[in-house]
């Protein structure tokens, strides 16, 4: 399997793990019973600051991820892998990997400074993919 | 011209519209707001949120064409019939955007449509 497609399968492993990062403090703080319902409410008391960046960043990797399965996608299917889409794959898996805890911590500017990197490296796949 | 540079092209026009929310938020909300966890969220301007939404909407197409895409590239299905489903798609997106965030309203129902029928053929022609 190529660099980049098992880059691919770690990114979305880590965004299992992100799901289970957000779901058990969530599950914590409002309750089972309301989680388990339709939740056509808002909840009684709202979930920490904490909790609701962690659900923000993965609601944020949902969309990314998307992005990067179609870059790797397109690069995998064209035969065009280079040690350079190699290193774009991993510089993304890396920033979406930090990104959550200093999304977490409201890291002020990293959070905004890995989510560039996330970009930067998505958009230059794509692109080598096009030239 | 393949469908896979049509699907590059694509993911393309998402990081572009990506580009043009935050770059409208920029103009009513504060860096320091924007670079902070916003754990109160604020309001943006008309033609951002315009944009936001726009945005919300072509990655939800954007989940349902690539699978398309990669089905038809993967069974070597591929033929000038895709191809021009693929055409359609991605200018049917790019007339999407501006229609939205300049609030034009029937064109942009059926820029939306066009992009769906499209999705929709190139599943038919997958299976």
């Amino acid at each position: 399997m190529s660099t980049e497609l098992t880059v691919l399968a770690l990114a979305t492993l880590w965004q299992m793990v992100q799901f289970v990062l957000y779901a058990l403090p969530a599950n914590r703080e409002l309750g089972p019973g309301y989680t388990m319902s339709a939740r056509d409410r808002e909840p009684a008391r709202p979930m920490s600051d904490r909790t609701a960046r962690l659900g923000r960043a993965f609601d944020n990797h949902t969309e990314w991820l998307l992005l990067f399965a179609i870059a790797v996608g397109v690069t995998e299917l064209s035969g065009q892998g280079t040690p350079f889409t190699a290193a774009c794959a991993w510089a993304y898996l890396i920033a979406r990997v930090a990104y959550v805890p200093a999304y977490a911590f409201g890291l002020t500017p990293w959070r905004s400074l890995i989510w560039s990197v996330g970009f930067l490296a998505t958009l230059l796949m794509l692109l080598a993919a096009l030239i | 011209m393949t469908e896979l540079t049509l699907l590059a092209a694509y993911g393309i026009l998402v990081l572009i519209t990506l580009l043009l929310q935050v770059l409208g938020s920029m103009r009513t909300l504060s860096m320091g707001y924007l670079m902070s966890a916003r754990d109160e969220p604020r309001e943006v301007g008309l033609m951002t949120a315009r944009i936001k939404r726009a945005l919300d909407n072509s990655i939800t197409a954007m989940a349902l064409f690539a699978p398309a895409v990669l089905l038809l590239e993967v069974q070597d299905k591929t033929d000038n019939a895709s191809l021009l489903a693929c055409q359609v798609f991605l200018v049917a997106r790019i007339i999407y955007l501006p229609v939205y965030a300049l609030g034009v309203p029937a064109i942009r129902t059926l820029a939306w449509l066009a992009g769906f029928a499209a999705t929709a053929i190139l599943y038919l022609l997958a299976l």
